[in-house]
């Protein structure tokens, strides 16, 4: 299955939906796009992964290019909707870095209350 | 499920990655950008870079890279020299106690760089490359699992690229033969025009025409619908169907008053001498020879040297029939004028059947028209003839030809 990447801005931040299998180079059109928000000024993101098929070694590091690039620009970076891979990012070590939601509204939430700073 | 468990079908299912990837029918850039990706997404390295070993020039190129040389960051340079003595295969982690054994500038590079660890690839005495990941995003330290599936990951990377190199190798071999040939085949040509003009030289009434019958006869054979390499040897058969005129004499060539039948009979040879003194010659096309043989045999069998007729006469041979024919025709002649382009057709179509084949003629014909109506972007046949024709007679009188051949 392909992998396409879609987004919104809600407020000052982006809300993206990366849909399908997150588990080959086409993936690169994620961080493209989380990119083309940070370089747009908007700091703060969502990734919901509710729309995530699957993902493999290759959508993990393309996960870690967003994190770094967003955590490298002062962002705070929301995942939405990660039940499915949940353990996986335990087992990783990633979770003690991710900004974890049970969904998009939640994220918002947290983020609406930080928008002051 | 236990923590151990659950890296470890981490790491197989990551082995399974990068066999997908190594095996998809992607182009190699995008193949060892994928590849680097699961290494970097298998052990969590936020940067990562796949050096190759461009043996021709000795230094390592970077074919797949993320996080490192990016803007801003040191460049990552890494010197062939400074690898080689290294052990094969084997992971260097930076700041342990092995790294005493890397050199100052390759330690300091890496280091300014951001790398944590790096493993020249081998195959067998073949230097590969390099694979450079910084330490892990988590911070954890690599482990001696990680080295083992670091390793196993590194010996088909190395494959992949080794096998990738050898293709590239046989590609430039391909292409160095593909230019070698194509030098030798325009000597070739070049030999074969000087020649042609060689044997026009001798008869002060022919200039060119070796050169403009191959050219005719070229047209003629594309216009029926041969291959290239097909085409090629008829364009050779053109410049050199002539060439037993050389051992003819010139009096008998260039005499002005009519020919006596001892001077026909001499003239006539000229197809056989021709064939004998090329029969030397291994050309690469078939019946190169054979069609020069029979450029002057007649449909109705009436020709020389053999008499053949009809089916028995070559394709070849009718279109170098013609083809000669028509320069002759329509250039001038020791006992005769040219004729215009008209009565040269007028010509063709008294010939249909005795001297010329339908087909071919018909062929001839629709590449005129072609040509008359400015269809065809290089012409070969109007260039080289009068151009006081009147063009509506010229074109109703193609039409009638053609139409009348293809009934």
């Amino acid at each position: 299955m392909d992998f396409a990447v879609t987004s919104k801005t809600v407020g000052d931040t982006a809300v993206i939906y990366p849909h399908g299998y997150l588990n080959n180079i086409a993936g690169e059109s994620l961080v493209k796009e989380c990119n083309s928000y940070i370089e747009k000024g908007i700091t703060k993101m969502v990734l919901n992964f509710g729309g995530l098929e699957f993902i493999n070694s290759i959508g993990i590091s393309l996960l870690l290019s967003v994190i770094e690039r967003l955590n490298g620009s002062g962002g705070t970076l929301c995942f939405t909707d990660i039940s499915s891979y949940h353990e996986t990012f335990e087992m990783l070590g990633l979770t003690k870095y991710m900004l974890i939601f049970r969904n998009e509204e939640d994220a918002l939430a947290h983020l609406g209350r930080t928008s002051g700073k | 499920m236990s923590l151990e468990l659950k890296k470890a079908l981490y790491s197989i299912s990551s082995l399974a990655d990068l066999s997908q990837e190594i095996n998809s029918e992607k182009n190699f850039t995008t193949k060892i950008q994928s590849v680097l990706y699961v290494i970097m997404g298998t052990f969590l390295a936020n940067k990562g870079a796949i050096f190759w070993h461009e043996r021709d020039k000795g230094k390592l190129i970077p074919v797949a890279g993320k996080g490192f040389n990016e803007t801003g960051s040191p460049r990552l340079k890494i010197a062939v020299e400074h690898v080689l003595p290294l052990s094969k295969n084997e992971p260097y982690l930076l700041g342990d106690g092995n790294d005493t054994v890397l050199s100052r500038p390759l330690k300091n590079s890496l280091r300014k760089a951001g790398a944590g660890l790096f493993i020249p690839i081998w195959v067998r005495d073949e230097f590969i490359g390099v694979i450079v990941l910084s330490n892990k995003f988590t911070s954890e330290q690599y482990s001696p699992e990680d080295f083992e599936l670091l390793k196993a990951i590194a010996n088909q990377i190395a494959i992949t690229m080794n096998n990738h190199s050898l293709f590239i190798n046989l590609s430039e071999q391909i292409e160095k033969n593909r230019e070698l040939y194509e030098e030798m085949r325009l000597i070739y040509h070049d030999t074969i025009q000087a020649f042609a003009a060689a044997i026009d030289a001798k008869d002060v009434y022919t200039k060119n025409h070796s050169q403009r019958v191959a050219k005719y006869a070229v047209a003629i054979a594309r216009e029926l619908g041969w291959n290239e390499y097909d085409v090629e040897g008829i364009y050779i058969a053109g410049f050199l169907h002539d060439v037993g005129k050389i051992i003819i004499s010139s009096d008998v060539l260039n005499k002005k008053d009519s020919l006596t039948e001892k001077d026909l009979k001499e003239l006539r040879r000229h197809p056989v001498l021709s064939s004998k003194i090329l029969s030397n010659i291994k050309f690469p096309w078939k019946d190169v020879v054979k069609t020069i043989k029979h450029h002057h045999e007649r449909l109705d069998g009436t020709g020389y040297p053999s008499a053949l007729a009809g089916e028995e006469i070559s394709e070849g041979a009718k279109i170098l029939t013609l083809a000669d024919s028509f320069d002759a025709m329509t250039t001038d002649r020791p006992y005769r004028g040219r004729k215009d382009l008209n009565e040269a057709l007028v010509e063709l179509k008294n010939c249909l059947g005795t001297q010329f084949d339908g087909r071919i003629v018909a062929a001839f014909c629709k590449i005129l028209e072609k040509e008359i109506k400015g269809k065809l972007p290089q012409p070969n046949i109007l260039p080289h003839l009068d151009k006081d024709f009147d063009l509506s007679v010229i074109t109703g009188l193609l039409e009638a030809l053609i139409q009348e051949l293809s009934r």
